[in-house]
């Protein structure tokens, strides 16, 4: 229930639905009845929130404990910012209407680093202090957790906790030890002590880092009883990990408003560029009954007629086909769309198109990543263009018109001509589709490629190497133009899309940033900057004004190569993969060479340790 | 096949929710209570559900409803509210379920509440506010420019204003009947608009739309 006063101002911004909650499957509680009131925060707008799984996961989860009464708060929008703070109203949950302050936990969930601002600014919205050591009693304790957590330096001032990996357990075990602590009477001191003990649970104010005299980090040292490696949680058993049954069904359009399954966990592929195909490793499928029943449960739940199966690949599910066959024994006659998101090319078969094209037909879209097979070689994309031309004819041929390729530039070892193949390989997939003879008739084909810029990430093989200059990625975006312009492609039938440079540069920034960033954050907080990743109020300039004030070079962190023996920022965090690992990928994608993906051949990347999951499957 | 009509009501944070949103979510709670009705034909099959008069943003209805085909002729009526209410947020309830009596064509008049307050209590008193809301209403002309599809028009709201009347004593409540349907639909903003301007400070009201009529004036069913 939203708070009685801002109906006033509802009608005066924009999608007022946002701020009201009152959806079907929202849990409200008394919260006289409950230990521990937990804020679940997403740093960015209700729509872009509530479209996302893992808060799903965790609001259920929670919520099913009696003693968690799990409530939901999203950025809002400027509109409605400038009304709340005109009008006093402090940032309240959509459940009860309550102000942040009245909350034992505010957590965040960290999936872009481009909204960290927005996580300062909903604290100070909330009337919580912003800085962790203005926070003294035990209440108000500021939890994240999700893929940036795996590099979260540069908001190490404003977050108590932060969690690494899986959430499901830790989680509610750290919510457990607080009930203690509280009932026990115990400081916020000594149950943040008590918490780092838990795996999986870094607190950073434990932890003191020095550097040396060239900025780079000289060591990071814990202290009281802290542990010297945070290693983060996996759950190896998918099948008894705990799945909501429903969702919270929005009363207003969000980004996907859909059922979504996870099918697996992980990605088997190792795509020297994607940081969360090797912090979610290793792969733990789903059993097909399970995903079954599950997904049948949520579908009837829910009332959704469309279910996306998800997972980083999912294409790669082990039994995909007779997965699809058995849960479209119930969807079909139920009238209930399945669909397969981030499919790989060579993951695209008759048998997949016929088990998802029953009910809708959009359009297609692959990520080839670059444009010529010598660099996707070396960032392991392994991807051969007569199988991605191959697959385009088999979707022209059921009657797909339009497709979409995904690209990236600025990625290491790349030369203008790996550039320009970004236009031939659009040119290649426009032509196969004028020789497949029984073509959808009296439609006009469309290929769209789309580059954005290739941000370096930690725990990758490529998080020592230099981002490029923001100069030289907008040569590259030129040059595909160019080349598009050059081979005669009609742009009415070819598109082409980039994505913003400078958003890209920032992120490379934080990404790979220290604790010296968290003062450029709280800066540019106090400057009013927030929501970063909407090109409505992100301004590079005042980032840059930012760093200069703070004498902060962004160049250090986003266009600088590190040496293999450097102390990273977060090499005090363990996410399973060996740093020997990472340095051998990257030697390989210095020599363009591909590596096995876990099914064909294990590269010992560190995972075995976890005892399960595909590194023990049979080949 | 047969046709049934359902009156729900819209309250609290539904108030919130757009007539294209609210169509979406009406969809999904049908889908949910798997009421069998009859389904578009075509590639993007839906559920078929109409109408009678669309909601403006922000306005709670004690009258709204919703038309579709139910395609077992032996269904119970009687039933679908329960079953439709499991499904749906809170702030929307359907009371009944009816066979259509009248055609939304036949719509020619809505009832309004309308609870009226000064944005910021300390610009105006609730007394001189409804003494001023009393003067306005008794003006010989209320022109207001009305957006219609050819462009903006002046209107003459007085025109219009079908039942009219004021109440204070905690709130300031003023109660309306305005032409409605598909041929002329006045919306009681436009009436608001114009108050807030006549007096000079920003106003927030609460708008209730409280009964659908037909052209001899009964309600619409
Ligand atoms: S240890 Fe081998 S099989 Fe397991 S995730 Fe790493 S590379 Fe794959």
């Amino acid at each position: 229930m939203y708070p009685k006063e801002i109906e006033k101002y509802l009608l005066k911004v924009q999608k007022p639905g946002r701020y009201v909650g009152g959806e079907l499957g929202e849990v409200i509680k008394d919260k006289h009845d409950v230990d521990v009131r937990f804020a679940f925060c997403f740093p960015d707008t209700y729509e872009i929130g509530m479209s996302h799984l893992g808060i799903k996961i965790l609001y259920s989860l929670f919520n099913e404990k009696p003693y968690i009464w799990c409530e939901r708060v999203f950025a809002p929008w400027i509109d409605m910012e400038a009304e709340m703070r005109a009008h006093d109203i402090p940032l309240y949950a959509l459940e009860s209407g309550d102000p942040l302050t009245d909350f034992d936990f505010i957590g965040f969930t960290l999936q872009y680093e481009l909204s960290f601002t927005n996580i300062l600014n909903m604290l100070s919205l909330g009337g919580i202090p912003v800085l962790s050591r203005d926070r003294h009693d035990l209440n108000h304790i500021v939890v994240a957790g999700g893929p940036c957590a795996c590099n979260p330096e540069p908001i190490t001032d404003f977050i108590d906790i932060f969690f690494l990996g899986d959430g499901e357990e830790v989680d509610l075990e750290v919510i457990e030890l607080y009930r203690e602590c509280k009932r026990d009477g115990k400081s916020r001191a000594e149950f943040l002590r008590l918490a780092a003990q838990i795996p999986g649970v870094y607190v950073p104010s434990l932890y003191d880092v020095s550097y040396n005299d060239d900025g780079t980090i000289k060591s990071v040292i814990p202290r009281d009883g802290a542990p010297e490696k945070v290693e983060k949680r996996v759950i190896m058993d998918m099948d008894s990990c705990y799945y909501p049954d429903n969702f919270v069904l929005p009363n207003i359009e969000i980004v996907h408003d859909r059922a979504v399954m996870e099918i697996f966990r992980g990605c088997i592929r190792g795509c020297r560029f994607c940081q969360a195909g090797f912090l979610y490793r290793p792969v733990r499928e789903k059993s097909i009954d399970r995903i079954n029943e599950e997904c049948h449960a949520l579908c009837r739940n829910t009332g959704y007629d469309e279910v996306s199966l998800s997972s980083l690949s999912s294409s790669d599910y082990t039994q995909v086909v007779p997965m699809l066959k058995k849960l479209n024994s119930w969807a079909k006659p139920e009238q209930v769309s399945l669909s397969l998101p981030s499919l790989r090319v060579d993951g695209f078969s008759d048998d997949i198109l016929d088990e998802i094209k029953t009910v809708r037909k959009s359009g297609l879209t692959f990520a080839p990543e670059a444009g010529s097979q010598r660099l996707r070689d070396a960032i392991n994309k392994n991807v051969f263009e007569d199988e991605l031309i191959n697959t385009c004819r088999v979707a022209f041929e059921g009657g797909y018109t339009t497709v979409k390729l995904y690209f990236m530039i600025g990625l290491p070892t790349e030369t203008m001509d790996d550039v320009a193949a970004i236009a031939d390989l659009g040119k290649k997939v426009l032509d196969t589709y004028y020789s497949v003879e029984n073509r959808p008739k009296g439609k006009s084909p469309r290929v769209t490629l789309s580059a954005s810029s290739f941000v370096p990430k930690p725990f990758t093989p490529f998080q020592w190497e230099p981002q490029d200059t923001m100069d030289t990625l907008r040569e590259k975006q030129q040059h595909i133009k160019a080349s598009i312009a050059s081979k005669k492609i009609s742009v009415s039938k070819v598109t082409y899309n980039y994505h913003d440079t400078d958003t890209s540069f920032l992120e490379a920034v934080f990404a790979r940033g220290d604790r010296k960033l968290n003062k450029a954050m709280l800066l540019a907080h106090q400057r009013g900057m927030r929501f970063d990743s909407w090109s409505d109020c992100f301004s590079l300039q005042n980032w840059l004004d930012v760093f200069a004030e703070c004498g902060i070079d962004p160049a250090f962190y986003a266009n600088r190569r590190r040496d293999f023996d450097e102390t990273l920022p977060w090499d005090h965090l363990d996410y399973g993969i060996t740093k020997d690992f990472l340095k051998r990928e990257c030697e390989r994608a210095y020599a363009s060479q591909t590596s096995p993906n876990c099914r064909e051949g294990c590269m010992n990347c560190g995972m075995k340790k976890y005892g399960g999951g595909v590194c023990y499957e049979k080949r | 096949m047969k046709n049934a009509r359902v009156f729900f009501t819209k309250d609290g944070a539904c108030k919130y929710i757009s007539h294209l949103d609210t169509n979406r979510v009406m969809l999904r709670a049908i889908g949910k209570s798997r009421l069998d009705i009859w389904h578009t034909e075509g590639f993007h099959q839906h559920a078929y559900i109409t109408f009678a008069l669309p909601l403006s943003l922000g306005f709670a209805s004690t009258c709204e409803s919703m038309d579709f085909r139910l395609l077992d002729d032996n269904a119970d009526m009687s039933a679908i509210p329960e079953m439709l209410n499991a499904c749906l947020p809170a702030g929307i309830r359907v009371q009944r379920c009816v066979e259509p009596k009248y055609k939304p064509a036949d719509i020619d008049s809505a009832a309004y509440a309308v609870a009226i307050e000064p944005m910021n209590a300390h610009d105006i008193s609730l007394e001189e506010l409804y003494t001023k809301l009393n003067d306005f209403l008794n003006q010989s002309a209320i022109i207001v420019e009305k957006k219609t599809k050819k462009g903006k028009k002046q209107v003459d709201l007085t025109e219009y204003i079908l039942d009219c009347s004021t109440d204070f004593d905690e709130n300031i409540l003023l109660t309306l009947r305005l032409p409605a349907g598909s041929t002329l639909n006045i919306n009681p903003s436009l009436l608001i608009g114009a108050f807030a301007e006549y007096c000079g400070v920003e106003l927030h009201s609460d708008m209730t739309r409280t009964g659908i009529f037909t052209k001899e004036g009964k309600p619409f069913e």
